[in-house]
């Protein structure tokens, strides 16, 4: 690859206006390249396993050389020996290239421009996107007078010599709506209207925007536009699709966009905060970017399988979003079209393949980070537990009952436990239970769906008041777990006892147990499921066999205490009736006890805390006592209420900060090999982390691992993540970005339609120390962007994609713009940043009707109050079912890496649009202010409401038809009160009823119109 | 997503557009505005065609659109298609090695120790002229086995059912490729402009343990999203949103459109973007949307002969066969592809128990379906196919008494009609433990390619450009099955 470099002549690549004339002189980037690489490069390109005759002709030096047939595919300025020219002209099916059955045959004018290309000396030029950006110089143009910034330069540059002008300036009143939607999503309110449309400063516009980029909706904007990148969703897609809390991780791109955090730190943070110097929690939060792929818990998932698939995401959407890089490509075999080669995307993935994982449930490593947006509820959570605790920790009066406390416990006898002998085992689907000689039951033989044992044995002793029962294992256990399974685990779905009097059987009674408590419970399969009485589902205790194989105890205290004078039979029933197959207890042996449930607690005090209760208070050292104190007061506070508090408290506070999703690397590094075909299983040699020699070399002194990888994508001198990154930002604003291809910067993608511009964006970047919001503030305050989309028809059918920029930007709103505009004019917006994700309105039975499996399925648990209005970034992201109102507008299902969304134009939209009770409560909402806020007249209130969705005022001609609408409609709701009540009871927010109900309803209808406008749904 | 047409930048006679009654935008004129010849001479051989690329089809179609009964959870091909007698002898005996082949297992009977053969329980017999051989479990499948092909000898990579299914709809185990029937919006188009191209029904699920489904299976991956199926659902409306709000009326719904197209078209005069105009079709489109879905849904207008063709279960919205009866009333509108998923045939225990339940629930309706399209003269042009996303072990899963039977990729069995496939032939065979394909494999990419094939379509030429690489639904495999076409 390094020879490329040498190799090639670096010209400057310029324009892409119009395909090469054959004797217009060729660029090699604009005209051949094209060519080769749609045509020719699958078997005489990067990669080696599938090149022909020896031949590269993405490389000067092998198409210039002798192939294989001793001849010279290109003699540069000479057309007639060139062997190139001569197969692709050949008449003779069998030599022609491309080969029948390969690509698509070469037209005459690309077979042209291939002979010109020759003849003019067949001069290479380097990948443009492989060498860093260079300064350009700013054009020189003819109407200087035009440009606001930079910017402008390169711009008008191109459109004189298209022999285009700019559009003049958009009117304030379309400026302030574009910049309000580019910068925060949501609409300009009438103040910011009024108070631009009144400034009389020159610099008036600037000062506007800035106002923008200081609202805290910028940031929830932007982060918006990262979580497609980031393929951010609350659920874990795949299978069941089964819920994540990883929305602490997307409240801190709120944030870091928020305070401006530099691209380059945006960047290291993400890809590698964890391995910072140390590292802070909020720079390890940072890391869930690289956890938001989706994660498997289907049953019969083989881990590596899916471990590897995890990895692979990681990477992709690395390449994706820093590099446009189509590195994935790599996987299976050598890059057809750019210089990356299989075992340098091993390289690249041995960096990201060193986390801790599985592949079944993978959900390790896990975090418990704050929220960098906490709310005022944790803060306030945070002062009341601070006030408890140090009540708690106050010694007052406490010695007293400290004494009393260890008295007691000095003086209780604990007899523990008697292991029971078994007297009678019976499995009700044929399992063979045999004992052994500890008196346990081991299970072997059929293992049936479903199975309750049976297990009889007797007592002598009375006043009796627990039962133990240990899941040991065995080596004939399959897994060396506990449970009868392949995978070692056993679901107890109840544990039932009942006590028989040996002298007289007719006395009897079902032990009713009150509490159970067991040394280890898997999370949803806690123990106190064995003893709820619920025999239906999958409810029942388990003890994660399938990772934990250890063995596991459970205690089970009666509600009273049993045994009969004269001897007790005790019949035990372990049910294993819950959803899961072949989840028997493999080895189960069962105790019993008389100590008291309070001195049963005792089993739980550490011996030496015992042995100092014992002694007298002044035989205690002070050491000891302090000990024995500090027990105390953790385990057997008399401030009980107090303490219970607390712990309901800590309780709420976990509960609203779960652990994120972090990444983490092993200590022991894990190797990384070539996988044949991209296999998991089929690891071929051993490679170590590194970057694709195509790019400049890490630093010698860089570590190898993710963060030496991270610093190395912001290096300076990266001639891609700059460019890739201001890219974007131009496409988010104008829709396309100069690279239409944003995902891909490769061969195979199109060239920047302003090459020098790129380049001094990217170059503007890195100059201004990365800062975001300042490029954003660039783009949005030139006269580029300032420039009216009000045209006419015949400028959009000359460049229907706007590529020469000689309009401003004009196009449909993003799925979350335009319900969040919705929300923001009808006054219904809620504004509260971050948190946990929220459930709007939604057609019933959405969820169901895709996954109705009982446990792994629920109904979509639609919110109520502020949770409905919302903005949309807080939607609940359901992978396998997004949320309608944003699928249908074009939203991703983010199961990966989307970098641009696709933007239809379909009869669903309207549906939604007009139908949706969103929708038609938001037109309600509206309908509510223009009668309360908009003026005494009906027209200043149609005015008042057509302004906020629209921020200018109605034509003439508008506002006739508005008002003969109204009308109209004011006539049919008078006439119809059901109607009129039926319309209004859309939505669950209140309706004003002090208003005239006919007025609102009709208004409502005019308001339902306003919102459908393509211009409502339009950034204009 | 219904028209792909009107994202192309269409500029139509304004005159001619909006010089309409008060009734909205002329018929006339919305048709003029489909201008439907626009794009190639080859559409325009096909007057109903709506949108679709250029060149497409590649040559002559046998099916002009395909009915697909996806059977989620995996089917067992050893008790209903695939009949084994040599099964007989080697029941309850060991599954050899020599023949598992170190075939890798799923994570439920990976720890398994022993792998008991347990034939099927059913008896299978001979039907029609063909003498297809099918279980008693599909007592109505026997009446048109003579108009299917059962393929005994399909084979795929995954193991499990996300995967599995996920590889099925789109040609790649992980999610992000487009769906067979997003593939075939974006290259064939539409032969209707009142309803999608791409239509999904789903069944009601009533099997405790079913596989989920996921928007994924019908997405349309880095196609435009208006390729993406649409679902027709079975409760509430049948299209999203598809009702007016409460309290309007049908004038009221019809004036409100009509103002907004007038603003629309005002703005449209001012600023000349094309789009505009595609969005005024849009709400055409939606509303006439609002007349052709409850007509479709209603089947009132059903002979009874035709009702009973189909069983009792028909009358029941959101069961198999009132879907696969809605089916074919799709079809006779012209939706291109339609998907019908039934979910349940994941039996890992008590096969004895669930098999039969789920046949009964399927096998009507299916069979009704193959004899409603041949008896209206619609078979031979509809491609009709009935299967799940692998097959199932012969050998047990848990207890042989009350066996289960576990994911297997190696073989399985489904089947195809109509659509220009060979009628009355069983194709493909696999060794006397149905664990191995012994003759004709056929490949999920040679499914596909098969399927493409009959829609006039080489596999190998309908590509989309993304990430510089021109991907296929069949990636880069595939080969058509000759032998099974007609």
């Amino acid at each position: 690859m390094n020879a490329i470099k040498i190799i090639m002549i670096a010209l400057p690549a310029t324009f892409l206006t119009c395909v090469a004339a054959a004797e217009e002189s060729i660029e090699f980037n604009r005209d051949v390249l094209p060519i080769l690489s749609n045509h020719c490069y699958m078997c005489h390109g990067p990669d080696s396993a599938t090149r022909e005759a020896g031949l590269r002709l993405d490389q000067r030096e092998s198409a210039t050389a002798k192939a294989d047939s001793g001849k010279r595919a290109v003699t540069p300025g000479n057309v007639q020996v060139s062997e190139m020219i001569r197969r692709i002209t050949t008449d003779d099916e069998n030599e022609r290239m491309p080969p029948v059955k390969g690509p698509k045959a070469l037209d005459a004018k690309q077979i042209a421009t291939l002979k010109t290309w020759i003849k003019q000396g067949a001069e290479f030029q380097p990948h443009w996107a492989f060498v860093p950006p260079k300064q350009p110089e700013l054009p020189e143009t003819v109407h200087s007078e035009w440009p606001k910034n930079k910017i402008d330069f390169f711009v008008l540059e191109k459109l004189e010599r298209a022999g285009l002008k700019p559009a003049r300036e958009a009117n304030r009143e379309t400026l302030i709506r574009r910049v309000a939607f580019d910068l925060t999503g949501l609409p300009p309110t009438l103040q910011e209207i009024d108070r631009f449309l009144s400034a009389p400063s020159p610099d008036a516009y600037e000062q506007m925007v800035d106002r923008f980029l200081a609202s805290p909706a910028y940031g929830e904007h932007m982060a918006r536009h990262w979580l497609d990148l980031a393929r951010y969703a609350d659920s874990n897609g795949y299978q069941y699709d089964t819920e994540r809390e990883q929305w602490i991780w997307r409240d801190w791109v709120i944030n870091a966009y928020n305070s401006n955090k530099p691209f380059n730190e945006f960047t290291i943070e993400q890809l590698a905060g964890d391995l910072l110097p140390a590292a802070t929690d909020q720079q390890r939060l940072a890391t869930g970017f690289n956890r938001n792929h989706g994660i498997t818990i289907e049953g019969g998932i083989i881990d590596e399988e899916y471990r590897t698939e995890y990895v692979m995401d990681r990477l992709v959407t690395t390449g994706d979003v820093w590099l446009a890089l189509t590195i994935g490509c790599a996987r299976c075999h050598e890059h057809k079209f750019d210089p990356i080669s299989q075992k340098e995307f091993y390289q690249l993935y041995a960096f990201f393949n060193q986390v801790p994982e599985r592949g079944m449930q993978g959900f390790a490593p896990k975090q418990r980070i704050r929220s960098p947006l906490a709310t005022p509820f944790q803060d306030g959570l945070d002062a009341v537990l601070a006030r408890l605790k140090a009540e708690l920790q106050k010694p007052a009066d406490i010695n007293e009952q400290l004494n009393l406390w260890s008295k007691r416990i000095s003086e209780q006898r604990v007899s523990g436990w008697t292991v029971l002998e078994p007297f009678t085992m019976k499995s009700s689907g044929g399992t063979t239970l045999t004992k052994l000689k500890d008196n346990s039951l081991l299970a072997s033989g059929a293992n049936p769906q479903k199975d309750i044992y049976e297990i009889t044995s007797t007592t002598d002793a009375t006043n009796l008041t627990a039962v133990r029962l240990e899941a040991l294992t065995h080596e004939s256990l399959p897994g060396g777990g506990p449970g009868r399974h392949s995978n070692s685990n056993f679901v107890l779905s109840e544990f039932e006892l009942t006590a028989v009097s040996m002298t007289d059987p007719s006395q009897r009674q079902t032990v009713k147990f009150t509490r159970a408590i067991a040394d280890y419970s898997q999370a949803n399969y806690e123990i106190d499921k064995a003893i709820d009485g619920n025999q239906t589902g999958n409810n029942g205790w388990a003890v994660d066999g399938p990772s934990r194989k250890l063995p596991a105890t459970a205690m089970f205290i009666a509600g009273a205490p049993f045994g009969y004078e004269g001897g007790t039979e005790l019949q035990f029933r372990l049910r294993h009736e819950a959803g899961f197959s072949t989840h028997g207890v493999g080895r189960p042996r069962l105790s019993i006890t008389g100590d008291t449930p309070e001195t049963l607690e005792l089993h739980g005090i550490p011996a030496d805390i015992r042995q100092i209760a014992g002694k007298e208070r002044d035989q205690r050292t002070t050491n000891e006592q302090k000990q024995l104190q500090e027990y105390f007061l953790a385990h057997h506070n008399p401030q009980q209420a107090l303490e219970q508090r607390v712990a309901e408290l800590e309780k709420q506070k976990l509960a609203a900060i779960p652990e994120t999703m972090v990444m983490q690397d092993m200590a022991q590094p894990r190797a990384t090999y070539l996988l044949d075909r991209g296999q998991y299983n089929e690891p071929r040699e051993q490679v170590s982390p590194d970057v694709p020699a195509i790019f400049p070399a890490m630093p010698k002194t860089a570590a190898k691992n993710r963060l030496g990888f991270a610093n190395w994508l912001v290096a300076p001198g990266h001639p891609l993540t700059a460019r890739v990154a201001v890219n974007r930002y131009w496409q988010r604003l104008f829709g396309l970005g100069l690279v239409k291809t944003s995902e891909d910067f490769g061969v195979q993608g199109e060239l920047p339609s302003h090459p020098e511009l790129l380049d001094w964006l990217a170059l503007e970047f890195i100059r201004s120390d990365w800062d975001i919001k300042h490029m954003q503030r660039l783009i949005v305050n030139s006269a580029t962007y300032r420039q009216t989309s009000h045209v006419g028809a015949a400028a959009y059918r000359k460049d229907p994609e706007n590529r020469l920029l000689a309009r401003g930007p004009r196009m449909r709103l993003d799925a979350e713009q335009i319900r969040d505009a919705t929300l923001a004019v009808s006054g219904a917006l809620v504004q509260q940043q971050g948190g946990k994700s929220v459930y709007p309105y939604q057609p019933k039975g959405l969820w169901l009707e895709l996954n109705n499996r009982p446990n792994y399925s629920k109904a979509y648990p639609q919110g109520s109050g502020n949770d409905l209005y919302r903005r949309s970034l807080y939607t609940f992201w359901k992978r396998t079912v997004p949320s309608p109102m944003l699928k249908t507008l074009d939203a991703p299902e983010r199961e990966f890496c989307t970098i641009r969304r696709s933007r239809t134009n379909t009869p669903l939209q309207a549906l939604l649009l007009l139908n949706g009770p969103q929708f038609v409560e938001a037109a309600r909402k509206l309908a509510e202010r223009m009668l309360t806020e908009g003026g005494p007249t009906v027209d200043e209130q149609i005015t008042y409401g057509f302004r906020l969705v629209t921020a200018r005022n109605p034509s003439a001609a508008e506002l006739t038809l508005f008002r003969e609408a109204y009308a109209t409609d004011l006539k049919y709701y008078t006439n119809d009160k059901d109607a009129t009540q039926k319309l209004l009871q859309v939505g669950d927010s209140p309706l004003n009823e002090n208003l005239n109900q006919e007025k609102l309803a009709a208004f409502t209808s005019l308001t339902r119109v306003f919102l459908n406008l393509d211009e409502a749904i339009t950034k204009e | 997503m219904l028209h792909p047409l009107f994202e192309m930048q269409i500029h139509q006679n304004r005159r001619q557009f909006f010089g309409r009654t008060s009734t909205g935008i002329g018929v006339a004129a919305l048709a003029s505005l489909l201008n439907r010849d626009l794009f190639s001479k080859e559409t325009a051989s096909d007057p109903l065609r709506v949108g679709g690329l250029p060149g497409i089809p590649h040559f002559a179609p046998k099916a002009k659109r395909v009915i697909y009964l996806l059977q989620s959870g995996a089917p067992s091909q050893v008790d209903l298609l695939d009949y084994k007698p040599s099964l007989e002898k080697l029941h309850m005996t060991e599954l050899p090695d020599s023949v598992r082949k170190g075939q890798r297992l799923t994570g439920m009977t990976a720890g398994q120790k022993q792998f008991p053969v347990v034939k099927s329980p059913w008896k299978f017999r001979q039907h029609g002229e063909s003498g297809t051989w099918l279980s008693d479990l599909l007592p109505h499948m026997g009446k048109v086995a003579d108009d299917i092909c059962v393929i005994n000898s399909m084979h795929t990579e995954a193991i499990n059912h996300d995967p599995a299914i996920t590889f099925f709809q789109s040609g790649h185990q992980q999610p992000g490729r487009p769906s067979i029937g997003a593939w075939l919006s974006y290259g064939l188009g539409s032969e209707t402009e009142n309803l999608p191209s791409f239509v999904v029904l789903l069944s009601k699920n009533s099997f405790n343990q079913a596989q989920p489904l996921y928007d994924r299976l019908w997405g349309s991956g880095f196609l435009s999203s208006k390729y993406q199926g649409v679902k027709f659902r079975s409760q509430g409306d049948p299209v999203l949103y598809l009702s007016d709000p409460a309290g309007g009326s049908d004038a009221n719904r019809r004036m409100m459109l009509d103002r907004l197209s007038k603003l629309n078209q005002l703005r449209e005069q001012e600023i000349g973007d094309p789009e505009i105009t595609a969005r005024i079709a849009q709400y055409e489109m939606a509303y006439r949307m609002q007349t052709s879905v409850p007509e479709l849904a209603d089947i009132s207008n059903e002979s009874a002969s035709t009702l009973k063709l189909y069983g009792d279960d028909v009358k029941e919205p959101g069961t198999h066969a009132a879907n696969c009866l809605l089916a074919r009333r799709l079809a006779e509108r012209g939706v291109r592809f339609i998907q019908v998923f039934h979910r349940g045939w994941d039996h890992h225990s008590n096969v004895q128990q669930h098999l039969p339940t789920l046949a009964k629930q399927t096998d009507q309706g299916s069979a009704a379906l193959i004899a409603d399209l041949k008896q209206r003269g619609m078979l031979d042009e509809t491609l009709v196919i009935w299967g799940g996303e692998f097959g199932r072990t012969v050998y047990s899963q848990g207890n042989p008494e009350a066996f289960g039977r576990d994911h297997h990729p190696r073989c399985f069995s489904l089947w195809m009609a109509g659509g220009g496939i060979k009628p009355g032939l069983t194709y493909g065979r696999t060794d006397d433990y149905c664990y191995n394909i012994t003759e004709n494999p056929v490949h999920v990419h040679d499914f596909h390619a098969t399927i493409l094939h009959c829609l006039g379509i080489n596999h190998e030429r309908l590509t989309y450009r993304f990430q510089g690489r021109d991907y296929r639904l069949t990636d880069v495999h595939g080969t058509v099955v000759k032998d099974i076409l007609k």
